[in-house]
């Protein structure tokens, strides 16, 4: 087996992104903090959501508890960043 | 050359499944396990590819339906994980192979042929199959103004069968997930996406599609996926 490497929040969120919205690595790359997603982007349903929280739960060993999901956390870029690295740090 | 793909059937109790055979047909060297649920419905085009990709090299293949997905005549109600590990070992049996490349949820399914070789792709446990599902159930009973949490959800799936994303789950299979981890085998190859972090003997660059909205194919993933098979059984 390989060695584990360590996949930071930003890097786990944009790679979860592409997959969802199946774009390519440019254009998952310019995604700044201010790129909006819930409401922008088609793709990101609620079964999108279901499948984007878990896998960040997988990718960086984190717990989500559904309760501090709100509807604030996907509407940037940015927001689910933070979200990300504040649940890593935790 | 040879990249038709044709139907067969496996024996299963007093049923038949379907599966599909690519390469030569009579004796496929690799039995393909595929994902669960939705996850099934995603990659099948990808798994597809890397099936014709195999014929190329007359790497013969077979893609089998699990009892109670795709065309399966079983209730999908009816489904347990115990029956598609079952089915795994009747269709490697019928098969005459002892290759087995399972994917996602499917490597869930393989426990009862522990002298096999196996190829997995992106292990999963059968608890984070059924946080995602019960996610989006919970995301839908709110859009139609109900407020579901997941311990209620798993009070209820004790008993009666819950309809998660779709998916009908028997109170069997719902705590046959739950306690479902990849198993470790003798023989085993896990290959994982470049960008998975955790350990893997191979990491392959690709798109991990059961996360698209819609099916779809990663043409270089299912032939990277091919190579390493090829790699993997020495051909």
């Amino acid at each position: 087996m390989q060695n584990e490497v360590d996949l930071t929040p930003d890097a786990a969120v944009r790679a979860v992104m592409k997959d969802i919205l199946g774009l390519s690595q440019e254009q998952v790359d310019e995604f700044t903090s201010e790129t909006e997603l819930f409401g922008a982007l088609p793709e990101l349903d609620s079964m999108a959501v279901a499948g984007l929280l878990t896998e960040l739960e997988d990718r960086l060993d984190i717990m989500i508890d559904d309760d501090e999901v709100d509807g604030e956390l996907f509407d940037t870029f940015g927001n689910l960043v933070a979200f990300a690295e504040m649940k890593v740090a935790e | 050359m040879n990249s038709s793909i044709e139907f067969s059937s496996y024996p299963i109790g007093e049923f038949h499944e379907l599966c599909l055979l690519a390469g030569k047909p009579s004796r496929p060297k690799i039995l393909i396990v595929p994902p669960l649920f939705d996850e099934m419905n995603r990659m099948r085009r990808m798994l597809i590819d890397v099936m014709r990709s195999l014929a190329n090299w007359e790497i013969s293949t077979c893609l089998m339906d699990l009892p109670g997905t795709n065309e399966s005549m079983l209730p999908r109600d009816q489904a347990s994980l115990s029956l598609w590990q079952e089915s795994v070992q009747s269709c490697a049996d019928h098969m005459e192979t002892n290759h087995i490349a399972s994917f996602r949820g499917g490597i869930l399914a393989v426990d009862l042929l522990p002298a096999a070789d196996h190829w997995q792709f992106s292990p999963i446990k059968g608890r984070t199959l059924l946080r995602t599902m019960m996610r989006t159930r919970i995301a839908s009973d709110k859009e139609s103004g109900v407020i579901t949490k997941v311990s209620e959800l798993e009070e209820l799936a004790k008993t009666k069968p819950v309809e998660l994303a779709g998916n009908q789950i028997n109170p069997t299979l719902f705590s046959e997930l739950q306690s479902a981890h990849p198993p470790e085998l003798q023989n085993q190859r896990v290959a994982r996406l470049l960008t998975d972090s955790k350990p893997c003997d191979i990491g392959l660059e690709g798109s991990a599609l059961w996360l698209r909205a819609e099916p779809d194919s990663d043409i270089s993933l299912s032939k990277a996926i091919a190579k390493d098979l090829a790699d993997w059984i020495g051909q």
